[in-house]
C-alpha cells in the first residue's frame, strides 16, 4: 500500500531520484540525463524489504571539532553538493532503518533496536542529525544518527503510525495513523489532534513556513496549514493549525480521480503565491492544482491540469498505451516539473515546463525508443542522436541550398518571404479543366504522335503538373524533336518548362536536360529578354548551372588521377 | 581511487564515480602521490612548491608537511625503506636535467618539518614518473632515458647500463618511454615509442642480459603496468586499446578496445581486483580484473581547441562545448560532471597522428532547445568539407533527431552562426543565420514540404544570401526581438531588417575590423556594441544611427548577459586578462576586476542561475540572474564567485556526521576481537618495558619513597633529582630505541583509528584504496574557482578616450 514512499527526489536541485524497486534493489538514478548512477542491493533485501526512503537533508550540523584548523583552504563547489546529499534513510520491513550513503556508494549504518515491525516512514530533522520513524508497532521513535542509538522512544497512536512530517521550525512533529497528532519534540506530548480520515494516512506535508496573517506573533507552529492524503482516499484534505484547541475538521480539500501515490508541492512563502501541488495518482496521471490558501473552503477542489503520458501508437495496428507516470517533483524555479515514468525499473526522467493554461495535457512519448537509445549511455555516457532515411539532405544545386546573391545596390525589388512553395500551385479544379481542353486538343489531330503532339503534350504535362507525360516528354534524346518541340510550345509555356527542367535536372541525366535548355535559349532568347523579372525567374536555374560548373574542375582532376591509376595498372 | 589533480589530492568512490574528498594545501601542481607503505590509511604527496605533504586521506587531513626546497616532479615510496622516500628534482645548475634522490624524511614532532637529508641515487633520468620504476622488495632502482637503461642495485652499490641502439629499427624510434618492474621477480617490462614492449632479465649481468620483445601497439606504448602477482603485463597507447599480455608472451594477449582516447597511464588497484586507465581526454576508466569496463570518472573534455565555443543548452541548462572529436559534450555546471557527449559526426574516429578528421567547429541552439544547428568541418588543404546539420530534439524519444543536412552550405569556413532567438510560439519564424569566407551570409528558414501524406514535415532551406561589397562576414546577431540582424564585414557592421532582408544601417570604426559584435538587452536593446581589433570598444544607437560612445579597450571576449542589459567585455592588455561589466546605455563599467587570470581567456558565457541569488554586495548585483564561466587556453573553466572563502567553505564542512555503525558480523567480531587484543598487548608490553627500566635504574626514587619526611631536603633540592631520575640514561638509550618509542607511538595512533572505525574491517578491505601511480603531469582543467575578494577600487581611466 506505501509504494509512495517507495522513491524520492534528492532535496533542493533533484539531482538524484532514489527508487527501490520490487525487486528490492535501490537505484539512483541522475535525473539531468536520466542515467542509472548507482545500484545498491541491502543484504537482506528479499527478507527485509525496503518500505520507505528519505534523502538527508541539505546543509545539516555545523562540523565535528576534530577536523580543527587545518581543514581545507580550498574547496570547489563539487564536493558540497555532493555532501549535501549524501545520505538515504531506507526504511524495511522488519523494522531496521539502513542509512546509505550515496557518494560513497555503501553502506554507513544500520539503525536496529528500535522497531520490531514494518517501518513506514522516516524523516530527516532539518537541523540537527536526528532521525524520526514511525512502523506499524505503534511507536515513533527518535534516533540520533551520529551514536546511532535510539533517543527516545514513545507510542504513537492506537494503531500503526503510519506517516511523519516536521514543522518547518523544527519543533513539532506530526504523525498520523487514522488521526492526525501534532507533537511537541520537546516533551513528546500532544498538541493537537486532527481527526478526519477514515483510512490511514499515507502522506503528511507542510504547505505554508509561515502564517498567511502576518499581523499576529508567529510562534512557530499555529497558523500553518498542512496537507495530508490517506489510502484509498480520493480527497487530499488541507488543515490549519489554530490557536485554540478547537479540533476542527480539514479546511478545505483536493479531490483527485484515484488513489495519491506521489505527492509534491511547492511551499508559498508569500500570501499572494499560490500553493503549487503535483499529485501523482494510481492510476498513473498526474494532477496540478494552484491554490492561494485561505481559510475555508467547502467544495473539493478540482485539479487545475491532468498530464498524462501515452505511447504513439500510429505504426500499424497498436494503439497508444497509457505509460505511468511514476513521480512528479517541481523544479527549484518552481517554473517545471521533473516527471519520471515508465517502469519502476528503468524509468525516463524528464523535465517539462509548466503550463496550467491547458486543462489537459497528453505527452507522447516512445518508451520503447527512448529506452533503446540509452542502453549505451549507461556505459560510455555517449549519446547518438537520431538519423533516419527520411532527413532532408541539401547538396549543393538543390533547390533550397542557396538563393539568388542580392547585394544591397541590387536589393530594391523584394518579394514576401515564400515560405511555402506549394502554395504557388492550381487547385484541382483548375487543374481539371486544363486536363479537359489538353485532352480535347490532343485528340483533334488524330493519328499517330508527331513532334507537334510532343508540344502540346508538353504544354498539358505542365499544366496539371503530371510527372509521367513531363518525364516521357523530357527524356527524349532526339535533339531534332527536342528542336521542333519547344519552336512549336506556346510562349507562356517557355518559363514553366525551364522550371521543370531545372528540377528535373537532379533526378535524371543533367545532360539530356542541356539539349532542352540549348534550344529553348537559342528559340526563345528574344522573349526571355523581355520579362522583366527575369533574374528572379531564372535564378535557381542559374545557381543550378553555377554549381554544377563548379565542380567541373574536381571532377576533372578526379579523372585525371583515375585515369593515370587506371592506366598504370593495365600496363602492369 | 587517489588521483592527482592540479594543485589537489582528490579522492573518489570506485563505486559511484563521486568525488568524495578534496585535499588541497599544495601551493603548486600535485606531481605525485603514493600511499604511505608503512600505513595504508596514509598518502604521500609531491608538489612542485617543493614539499611533501603526509595525509590521513580517509579524513583529509594533512598530517605533515616536509618541505625539501627544490621542485619536485616525482614520488616514490618503499615498504623497505622507512624514513625516506625517493624524489626527482632538477639538478641545480644544469638546464633539463633531473637526478632521483633519496630524501630522509625526520620523524619529529610538528607539522611543518624541513627535510635537507638528500643523497642522490642516480643521475641524468627523466622527470616524469613513468621513466623510473622500483623493483622487486625495493632491491634495485631502473631508469629510462632516451635509448639508456640504467639499473641501479641497492645492497651491491652497482649501476648497470644498457642501452638499445637507435638506429637498429627501420621506424628509427626505439626509445623508451616506460618502464615497470616486476613484483616479485627480477624483471623489467619497458615501452617504446616504436611500439614494442621489452621484458628484461638477468640485468645483473653487465653482458650476459636477455631481452624479449611483445609487439603489438603501432605507435608509442604509453604506460606499462605488472599486475599484483606479477603473472600478467598492462599496456596501452594512443590506440585506446588496453592490451593485457599473459606470462609474457607474444601470443597470449587480450584486449579491452575503445577506451575513447588515448591511454596515459595505467595503475592496478593494490588487491589486483582493479585497474584503471587515466586517458588523455581528461577522465578515469576503471576497470575489472576479468578486462571488463567498470565505471569512468570524466572531468571537463580536453579538446585541442574549442572550436564551437561555449554554449548553453537551454533544456538541460548544461554548458555545450567540443568533446570527443565530433562529439559534442554537455557539461552539468551545479554538479561539476559531464552529462552526456553528442555523437554529432558519427563517423569512427582513427586514433593516428597525422590525418585530417571532421570535428564541430560551430553549435548554436534555438531559444528553447528544440532545435541544434551543427557545422562540422574536415579540413584539407584546397577545399574544406563542411557539413551544416539541422537536429530537431524529438520529446517522443527524448533524442536529438536528424532532420535536415546541407552539405557544403558555404563554399569556405563558417564564421559564425545564429539563430533568431524569439519565443518559439508561431514556430516558423525560427531562422538560422550562417556568415562564411566565402563573402556570404546565408539565411536558412523551415519550410513545410508539401507532402502526398497531408503531414506536416518541415525542413530547412535557404531563403536569403546577403554579401556586401565582397567582404568577408566575421560575426552575426540577431536583435533581442529578433527584428534586426546585424552582420559585421571586416570594418563594417552592417544592419539588415529580418524581415525584408533589406540593409538599413552600416556602422564602422575604422581602420580596426570588428572582431565581436553583439546587441544589447532588455532597456538597452536600441544599441549594438562592437569591439574592433584595434582595441576599441564602441557602442551604436540603432535609432539614431550614431555612435554613442567608445573607449579604449582591447577586447578579446564580448558576452551579453540573456537575461540583464549587463554585457561582460574580457580584455587582454599586457600578459593579463581584465573583466569589465558595462550596461551599454552608460559608458561606465559597473564591475572590474583586473588580473583575473593570467592566462588569455578564450570564452565566456553567461548560464542562468535556476533561481536569482540573493546578493549582499552591490558590487555583484550583475551576477543575479546569471553565472559568469570562463575557458582559459589552458582549457581551465573559471567561474566568479560572489561569496567569499568563508562563506563558501561553511557548507562544504556541514556534512551529515554519521558515524559508522554496522551490525557485527560473528567473523569480522572474532576478527576484530583478535585484532584489538593484539594491540593491547603490544601497548601494555611497551609500558611495562619502559616501567621496568624506570624502576630499576632510579635509586633517587627509591631514596625518596623511602626516607621519611621529616629528614627530607627541601622540595626545590629533590624536583631535580627526581625529574633527572625520570630521563632514560644515555648509556643504554640507543637510537633504535628512540625509532621504537616514535613507531609504538604511531602504533597506538593506528589503533585508535581502528577502534574508531568500529569492527568494519571486513568492508574495508573489499574497497581497500588504490592509488594512482603519479598522475603528475595531467593537470585537469576543473572549474577551479577564482578568489575574488579583493576588489580594487573602481579605475575609470580606462575610458580616457570617452
Amino acid at each position: 500500500a506505501m509504494a509512495a514512499a517507495l522513491c524520492a527526489f534528492s532535496p533542493r536541485d533533484c539531482r538524484f531520484f532514489a527508487i527501490s524497486g520490487p525487486d528490492g534493489r535501490l537505484r539512483v538514478w541522475e535525473t539531468a540525463s536520466s542515467r542509472l548512477q548507482q545500484e545498491y542491493v541491502p543484504s537482506a533485501h528479499l527478507s527485509a524489504a525496503c518500505t520507505c526512503l528519505a534523502w538527508a537533508p541539505p546543509g545539516g550540523r555545523p562540523p565535528p571539532s576534530k577536523d580543527g584548523p587545518q581543514r581545507k583552504k580550498r574547496k570547489s563547489e563539487v564536493a558540497e553538493v555532493d555532501k549535501q546529499l549524501d545520505i538515504l534513510a531506507i526504511g524495511t520491513a522488519v523494522g531496521s532503518v539502513l542509512l546509505y550513503s550515496t557518494v560513497k556508494g555503501e553502506l554507513q549504518s544500520k539503525l536496529y533496536g528500535g522497531h520490531d515491525n514494518k517501518v513506514n516512514c522516516v524523516r530527516w530533522h532539518q537541523d540537527n542529525c536526528c532521525l524520526y520513524s514511525c512502523s506499524d508497532d505503534k511507536h515513533i521513535v527518535e534516533w540520533n544518527t551520529q551514536t546511532c542509538k535510539v533517543k527516545c522512544k514513545w507510542k504513537g497512536d492506537n494503531s500503526s503510525v503510519t506517516s511523519l512530517c516536521i514543522s518547518p521550525d523544527g519543533k513539532m512533529l506530526l504523525s498520523a495513523g487514522r488521526t492526525i497528532k501534532l507533537w511537541d519534540l520537546e516533551t513528546k506530548e500532544v498538541y493537537r489532534h486532527f481527526t478526519g480520515h477514515a483510512t490511514s494516512v499515507s502522506s503528511l506535508m507542510f504547505t505554508t513556513v509561515k502564517p498567511m496573517n502576518e499581523n499576529k506573533p508567529f510562534d512557530g507552529i499555529t497558523g500553518l496549514y498542512f496537507l495530508s492524503g490517506a489510502i484509498h482516499d480520493r480527497l487530499l484534505s488541507v488543515w490549519y493549525i489554530r490557536s485554540d484547541r478547537k479540533e476542527k475538521n480539514a479546511v478545505m480539500s483536493f479531490t483527485v480521480t484515484d488513489e495519491p501515490t506521489f505527492i509534491d508541492l511547492t511551499v508559498s512563502e508569500v500570501k499572494e503565491e499560490p500553493v503549487k501541488l503535483a499529485v501523482v495518482c494510481r492510476d498513473g496521471q498526474l494532477r496540478l492544482f494552484e491554490h492561494i490558501l485561505n481559510g475555508y473552503c467547502k467544495k473539493p477542489l478540482t485539479s487545475n491540469c491532468t498530464i498524462q503520458i501515452a505511447t504513439p501508437g500510429n505504426d500499424g495496428d497498436s494503439t497508444p498505451k497509457p505509460v505511468p507516470i511514476l513521480a512528479a517533483a517541481f523544479c527549484s524555479d518552481k517554473q517545471s516539473l521533473l516527471l519520471v515514468y515508465g517502469n519502476l525499473l528503468q524509468p525516463i526522467i524528464e523535465k517539462v515546463a509548466l503550463n496550467t493554461s491547458e486543462s489537459h495535457i497528453c505527452l507522447i512519448r516512445d518508451v520503447q525508443k527512448a529506452l533503446s537509445l540509452r542502453t549505451d549511455v549507461a556505459v560510455t555516457k555517449v549519446k547518438t542522436p537520431v538519423v533516419n532515411s527520411d532527413t532532408k539532405v541539401l547538396v549543393p544545386g538543390v533547390p533550397g541550398h542557396s538563393t539568388a546573391v542580392k547585394t544591397p545596390s541590387s536589393g530594391k525589388e523584394k518579394k514576401k518571404n515564400k515560405r511555402k512553395p506549394g502554395e504557388t500551385e492550381v487547385n484541382i479544379e483548375e487543374r481539371l479543366e486544363a486536363l479537359d481542353i489538353d485532352v480535347s486538343k490532343v485528340k483533334t489531330p488524330g493519328g499517330l504522335p508527331q513532334t507537334d503532339s510532343f508540344a502540346v503534350l508538353l504544354v498539358q504535362g505542365l499544366e496539371s503538373n503530371d510527372a509521367e507525360i513531363l518525364n516521357r516528354v523530357l527524356n527524349t534524346r532526339k535533339e531534332n524533336v527536342i528542336k521542333n518541340t519547344v519552336a512549336r510550345m506556346p510562349i507562356h509555356a517557355v518559363i514553366p518548362l525551364l522550371h521543370e527542367v531545372g528540377k528535373t535536372a537532379f533526378l535524371v541525366l543533367a545532360s539530356l536536360m542541356v539539349r532542352w535548355l540549348k534550344s529553348v535559349f537559342t528559340l526563345h532568347a528574344s522573349y526571355l529578354s523581355t520579362l522583366p523579372d527575369l533574374i528572379p525567374q531564372l535564378g535557381m536555374l542559374y545557381q543550378l548551372m553555377e554549381s554544377r560548373v563548379k565542380t567541373l574542375q574536381k571532377l576533372s582532376r578526379l579523372h585525371g588521377r583515375l585515369f593515370i591509376l587506371v592506366t598504370q595498372v593495365s600496363s602492369n | 581511487l587517489l588521483c592527482a589533480s592540479g594543485d589537489f589530492v582528490k579522492m573518489y568512490s570506485v563505486a559511484t564515480e563521486e568525488t568524495l574528498r578534496v585535499m588541497g594545501g599544495h601551493a603548486d601542481l600535485v606531481t605525485g602521490i603514493q600511499l604511505n607503505p608503512h600505513n595504508h590509511m596514509q598518502l604521500y604527496s609531491s608538489s612542485l612548491d617543493g614539499t611533501i605533504k603526509l595525509w590521513d586521506f580517509m579524513d583529509g587531513i594533512p598530517i605533515k608537511t616536509f618541505t625539501v626546497g627544490s621542485k619536485l616532479l616525482a614520488l616514490y615510496a618503499l615498504p623497505s625503506s622507512e624514513d625516506s622516500v625517493f624524489v626527482v628534482i632538477p639538478k641545480s645548475g644544469e638546464r633539463d636535467t633531473f637526478q632521483l634522490v633519496s630524501v630522509k624524511l625526520t620523524k619529529a614532532a610538528g607539522q611543518d618539518l624541513e627535510a635537507k637529508e638528500l643523497s642522490v641515487v642516480l643521475d641524468g633520468v627523466n622527470a616524469s614518473p613513468k621513466y623510473i620504476a622500483f623493483g622487486r622488495e625495493g632491491e634495485y632502482v631502473a631508469s629510462v632515458k632516451e635509448v639508456d637503461l640504467q639499473v641501479y642495485f641497492f645492497k651491491q652499490k652497482q649501476l648497470n647500463r644498457f642501452c638499445v641502439s637507435a638506429v637498429k629499427t627501420k621506424s628509427g624510434n626505439n626509445q623508451f618511454t616506460c618502464i615497470a618492474c616486476h613484483p616479485t621477480e627480477d624483471c623489467i617490462a619497458t615501452g617504446h615509442a616504436d611500439g614494442k614492449i621489452r621484458i628484461w632479465r638477468n640485468f645483473y649481468h653487465k653482458k650476459e642480459y636477455t631481452y624479449s620483445t611483445l609487439h603489438w601497439h603501432h605507435d608509442t606504448v604509453m604506460d606499462v603496468a605488472f599486475s599484483v602477482e606479477g603473472t600478467s603485463l598492462l599496456s596501452g597507447g594512443v590506440e585506446s586499446v588496453l592490451v593485457l599480455w599473459h606470462n609474457e608472451s607474444d601470443c597470449q594477449k587480450d584486449f579491452l578496445p575503445r577506451l575513447g582516447s588515448p591511454i596515459e597511464y595505467i595503475s592496478m588497484a593494490s588487491d589486483g581486483t582493479l585497474c584503471c586507465t587515466l586517458h588523455t581526454d581528461n577522465r578515469i576508466t576503471i576497470i575489472n580484473s576479468n578486462l571488463r569496463f567498470a565505471r569512468s570518472i570524466q572531468g571537463l573534455i580536453k579538446s585541442a581547441n574549442v572550436k564551437t565555443g561555449l554554449v548553453v543548452d537551454p533544456r538541460t541548462k548544461a554548458l555545450v562545448l567540443n568533446g570527443e572529436p565530433g562529439h559534442l559534450q554537455f557539461y552539468c555546471l551545479q554538479s561539476d560532471q559531464q552529462l552526456f557527449s553528442l555523437d554529432i559526426v558519427q563517423r569512427q574516429y582513427i586514433h593516428q597522428a597525422g590525418l585530417n578528421q571532421a570535428d564541430l567547429v560551430k553549435v548554436a541552439f534555438s531559444a528553447q532547445g528544440k532545435w541544434l544547428a551543427t557545422v562540422e568541418e574536415r579540413e584539407d588543404v584546397t577545399d574544406p568539407e563542411l557539413q551544416l546539420k539541422l537536429w530537431f530534439y524529438d520529446e517522443e524519444i527524448q533524442s536529438f533527431k536528424l532532420n535536415t543536412s546541407i552539405n557544403m552550405p558555404h563554399e569556405d569556413q563558417i564564421t559564425d552562426m545564429c539563430f533568431r532567438d524569439m519565443d518559439e510560439l508561431e514556430d516558423d519564424s525560427l531562422i538560422l543565420v550562417t556568415t562564411g569566407r566565402d563573402c556570404m551570409f546565408k539565411v536558412w528558414v523551415m519550410v513545410e514540404d508539401a507532402d502526398p501524406d497531408a503531414q506536416h514535415i518541415v525542413s530547412w532551406s535557404c531563403d536569403f544570401i546577403g554579401s556586401y561589397h565582397n567582404y568577408q562576414p566575421t560575426n552575426c546577431c540577431f536583435s533581442e526581438d529578433g527584428s534586426v540582424l546585424a552582420v559585421s564585414f571586416e570594418e563594417t557592421v552592417t544592419v539588415w531588417d529580418s524581415v525584408t532582408w533589406d540593409l538599413k544601417c552600416t556602422f564602422c570604426h575604422p581602420p580596426g575590423k570588428i572582431r565581436k559584435i553583439c546587441f544589447g538587452r532588455l532597456t538597452c536593446s536600441k544599441y549594438l556594441i562592437g569591439a574592433s581589433d584595434d582595441g576599441f570598444l564602441c557602442c551604436w544607437n540603432l535609432l539614431s544611427c550614431a555612435l554613442e560612445w567608445s573607449a579604449y579597450l582591447n577586447v578579446v571576449v564580448l558576452q551579453p548577459d540573456p537575461l540583464s542589459e549587463h554585457i561582460a567585455a574580457v580584455s587582454w592588455l599586457s600578459k593579463e586578462s581584465s573583466l569589465f561589466v558595462f550596461k551599454p546605455n552608460e559608458p561606465r563599467p559597473i564591475y572590474i576586476q583586473r588580473n583575473l587570470c593570467r592566462e588569455k581567456i578564450q570564452l565566456a558565457a553567461f548560464v542562468p542561475r535556476d533561481e536569482p541569488e540573493t546578493i549582499g554586495s552591490e558590487k555583484y548585483l550583475w551576477l543575479r540572474r546569471s553565472q559568469l564561466f570562463f575557458l582559459t587556453d589552458t582549457q581551465e573553466l573559471m567561474t566568479l564567485s560572489t561569496k567569499s572563502l568563508q562563506e563558501r567553505l561553511t557548507p562544504a564542512s556541514k556534512q551529515l556526521a554519521v558515524e559508522e555503525s554496522l551490525p557485527v558480523t560473528p567473523f569480522s567480531l572474532l576478527l576484530g576481537k583478535h585484532r584489538r587484543q593484539q594491540s593491547q598487548e603490544d601497548i601494555d608490553f611497551g609500558k611495562l618495558f619502559v616501567h621496568n627500566k624506570c624502576e630499576q635504574d632510579s635509586p633517587a626514587i627509591k631514596e625518596l619513597l623511602h626516607t621519611p619526611a621529616h629528614v627530607l631536603p627541601s622540595a626545590s633540592f629533590l624536583c631535580p633529582i627526581f625529574i633527572n631520575s625520570l630521563l632514560i640514561s644515555k648509556e643504554n638509550k640507543s637510537a633504535e630505541e628512540v625509532a621504537d618509542e616514535v613507531e609504538m607511538e604511531s602504533e597506538k595512533t593506528e589503533d585508535d583509528s581502528d577502534e574508531e572505525r568500529d569492527v568494519t574491517e571486513m568492508e574495508q578491505e573489499d574497497t581497500s584504496p588504490q592509488e594512482l601511480l603519479g598522475e603528475t603531469t595531467c593537470k585537469l582543467s576543473k572549474s577551479q574557482e577564482k578568489e575574488l575578494r579583493k576588489i580594487r577600487k573602481i579605475d575609470y581611466s580606462w575610458i580616457s578616450a570617452f
